[in-house]
């Protein structure tokens, strides 16, 4: 009954995130930077042609007209017009137009609002403009009667008083042409064989991919594979951003949840078994494994969570959700025997697996759905995302706590700006990442000890899921629009990019430097769901594309040649339906 | 007897000057689109000119472009219409002027009143000028910064008013202009005909 009003309300706020919002807010903003775009426009020019810098842009338009028109006479009374009667502005201002206008009936429609601007224009200088200071109309009328500084002169900037003053500073005499030949020069035939070669031929210094003094290393010839080593069908997997369906024991047994089926594949064998499934009227809302693989939690969108042995296949118990659980259990992580339950209703829960009263501790702290739950490989602190856009690191210490025991976060992060959904820590370093939904589009990087803010890396996509490399200093991360990607990152991001200042909030810059690969279109929509293998070198990713796609990102160093061998065995394999 | 006599008439006369001009303009202009990368380098081969080699495009595309722009080039000499040519390096995707290399065409008023040209150079000294800038076209790329996007490169002919333009090919542009607070600028050497003075100087994009 609860979960009936919540799951249409999970539903909306998941159509909501996809697609058909985005080209909505794309249009909306099209519109919003073209309108001032627009606007600045218009008004620029009634203000040109007010404050008199119009009549050197009417200059232009007449030169450019004569030569295309009919060739060197009539460029040449122009000229003479500059050149001879320098003083008399006002009356070679009227000329041109007038032999325009005998010479082409056409012209003077189209010239018609022009010639009386320029008319007026002429009647202001001559009796002095309140807009243009006396100096400029010393200095202005000579120089500018001629074509050529119309012509310098670019067309936005040009303010006789500018012109005088560009041409003063740069030295260029105002009676000069600018002139270049009509047509660009031509492109190099062979154009993609110059980018190799200046990459090639750059000298060491100027490289960017260098390892730093910090230990990056950032090395660009490092090929990751493209496409997946295995696809996996997984039809009527849920495409839903809140939910977490996909694990991956230290037993090698991958967990999936599709729809209300549970299902096991074997790493090694490649055996799939169905696990079970959730009662009626119900889903899986969340898997995961216990740290020894033996045991798999299953948490329901009612809110209770079953606990599954792996190994036999059996249900050992189902654990119930008290009075004031709120809703589908989206999250959950293990420590030992310490399951942790997140619920759409922002509550936490702490189930001792063993003992019949399971519920030891309810920690309250996010306003959202608590879409991302992570413990620490030691079980030392216990790291929570929500919907509400808050990070927040527990204390894993639970200590003597009863039931009722309300916990503090020992810090919490409002930085993201939108669901906190990926989360990592480093195994070899108290680091922790998070990463923001569509609207953050960001991975910060979080010292637990402290709570400072060591590093972000602006991704441009939603964010779905983070995961550290075990034995190299990088991290990959899941997103879902626009791009559908996987994308590798050096950890820490490559000074330059200002990103590794020690100070709190250094950001990294465009982040492009510190990006080593991306997969574009991983998935045909976007990849929701994330596990990394126990030995740390492939990622499976499941998506609302019904595919579970395995990613052997990170070779082991040592082990390459015999992976590579079980990369062929396995290609050989091709696609296994799990279902 | 014969070879030696022609240089020598060459250097003197109006035409011959021009054409000097001219021909130092190509290969100047070949050194600076290998020396900075704007072309890729197997694109040029190498050719005996002025006592050493200087690298010349076999692109016969730009080949032809560059012709072109020199003929014209060769006819505002002539009339002494042009006063400075410059060769622009733009970044492709930015469209910024990255560098500037400016020539400047002083014409050499020949004094009126003395009938006998009084100041014979002699060839072999006006090609030493010339190779001197060549080399030193070539050295500006230690210091010059390290251009990392493509590059496409623009000729520009700063001519006096007066000058007698191709009205469809030749158009009134802007001058690509570095912004001088971010522009360093670097005088190169300088050479001589009886006619001609040219004086060869780079401005870049330097930023810090």
């Amino acid at each position: 009954m609860a979960s009936n009003p919540k799951t249409p309300s999970r539903f909306r706020s998941r159509s909501d995130a996809k697609t058909p919002l985005t080209p909505s807010l794309i249009s909306s903003f099209n519109a919003i930077s073209l309108s001032p775009r627009k606007h600045p426009a218009d008004l620029s020019n009634p203000f040109l042609a007010r404050s008199r810098p119009a009549s050197p842009v009417k200059r232009a338009t007449t030169g450019a007209a004569f030569p295309s028109s009919s060739g060197v006479t009539h460029g040449g009374v122009i000229r003479k017009g500059g050149v001879e009667s320098r003083l008399d502005v006002v009356s070679h201002d009227y000329h041109p137009p007038k032999v325009n206008q005998n010479a082409r009936p056409e012209l003077k429609r189209s010239r018609s609002t022009p010639s009386t601007r320029e008319r007026t224009l002429s009647h202001s200088s001559s009796h002095g403009d309140r807009f243009i200071t006396t100096r400029e109309d010393d200095v202005a009328p000579a120089s500018l009667s001629s074509t050529a500084t119309a012509n310098l002169a670019p067309t936005a900037t040009s303010s006789p008083g500018h012109t005088a003053r560009l041409a003063n500073a740069t030295g260029v005499p105002l009676n000069r042409r600018v002139l270049a030949y009509h047509e660009p020069p031509p492109a190099s035939s062979n154009a993609a064989f110059l980018t190799t070669q200046r990459n090639l031929a750059r000298p060491l210094y100027s490289r960017a991919d260098l390892p730093s003094s910090n230990g990056t290393w950032k090395d660009k010839s490092r090929k990751v594979p493209t496409t997946p080593e295995r696809v996996l069908d997984a039809p009527g997997m849920v495409d839903d951003f809140y939910l977490n369906l996909v694990s991956w024991s230290a037993l090698n047994a991958v967990g999936v949840a599709l729809g209300e089926s549970t299902y096991l594949w074997s790493a090694d064998s490649g055996v799939v078994s169905h696990l079970g499934d959730a009662p009626q009227g119900t889903y899986v809302a969340s898997v995961d494994f216990s740290n020894d693989g033996a045991y798999l939690g299953i948490g329901l969108g009612t809110g209770a969570i079953e606990l599954w042995d792996a190994g036999t296949g059996q249900r050992l118990r189902t654990m119930q959700p008290s009075d004031d659980a709120g809703g589908q259990c989206a999250s959950l992580a293990w420590y030992a025997h310490v399951l942790t339950s997140g619920h759409s209703s922002g509550t936490i829960h702490h189930h001792d697996v063993r003992v019949p009263r399971h519920l030891v501790a309810t920690l309250e702290g996010h306003a959202g759905e608590v879409c991302g739950l992570r413990w620490s490989s030691g079980g030392e602190v216990l790291a929570s995302g929500g919907n509400d856009n808050v990070v927040n690191l527990w204390d894993g210490r639970g200590g003597d706590v009863g039931a009722t025991t309300r916990g503090a976060p020992k810090w919490t992060k409002r930085n993201h700006t939108a669901a906190v959904k990926a989360l990592a820590f480093a195994p070899w370093a108290p680091l922790l990442a998070s990463g923001g939904g569509t609207s953050d589009t960001c991975i910060h990087v979080w010292n637990i000890t402290t709570g400072a803010r060591l590093h972000t890396y602006q991704t441009g996509a939603q964010v779905t899921g983070v995961h550290w490399a075990r034995d190299r200093k990088e991290l990959v991360s899941t997103h879902g629009f626009p791009g559908n990607a996987l994308a590798g990152w050096a950890y820490p991001p490559p000074s330059g990019s200002s990103g590794s200042r020690t100070g709190a909030g250094a950001v990294a810059g465009s982040s492009s430097n510190a990006k080593i690969f991306e997969i574009r279109d991983a998935h045909d929509a976007r990849v929701l769901f994330s596990a990394l293998s126990p030995n740390g070198e492939v990622l499976v990713t499941g998506a609302g594309d019904e595919n579970l796609k395995f990613w052997r990102i990170w070779e082991a160093k040592e082990a390459k040649k015999k992976s590579k061998a079980k990369q062929e065995t396995s290609v050989g394999r091709g696609i296994l339906s799990i279902r | 007897m014969a070879t030696s006599q022609a240089p020598t008439r060459q250097a003197i006369t109006l035409k011959g000057s021009c054409s000097l001009v001219t021909e130092f303009f190509k290969y100047a202009a070949n050194t600076i689109l290998f020396q900075r990368g704007v072309y890729p380098s197997d694109d040029f081969h190498m050719v005996k000119k002025y006592g050493q080699t200087v690298l010349v495009t076999q692109d016969l595309a730009l080949e032809n472009y560059l012709d072109r722009i020199l003929k014209q080039v060769n006819k505002w000499l002539l009339t002494g219409a042009v006063t400075q040519l410059v060769l622009v390096i733009i970044s492709k995707d930015s469209r910024t002027s990255l560098e500037r290399w400016v020539f400047d065409i002083n014409v050499v008023e020949p004094p009126s009143d003395s009938t006998e040209p009084s100041s014979q150079k002699p060839e072999s000294e006006i090609q030493a000028e010339i190779r001197s800038i060549l080399k030193q076209i070539v050295s500006t790329v230690t210091f010059l910064p390290i251009i990392d996007d493509p590059t496409v490169f623009n000729i520009l002919a700063y001519t006096k008013d007066s000058a007698d333009v191709p009205a469809d090919e030749w158009v009134d542009t802007d001058p690509l202009a570095i912004e001088a607070s971010k522009s360093q600028q670097v005088k190169l050497r300088s050479f001589s005909t009886d006619v001609h003075r040219i004086e060869a100087m780079v401005a870049y994009r330097y930023e810090g």
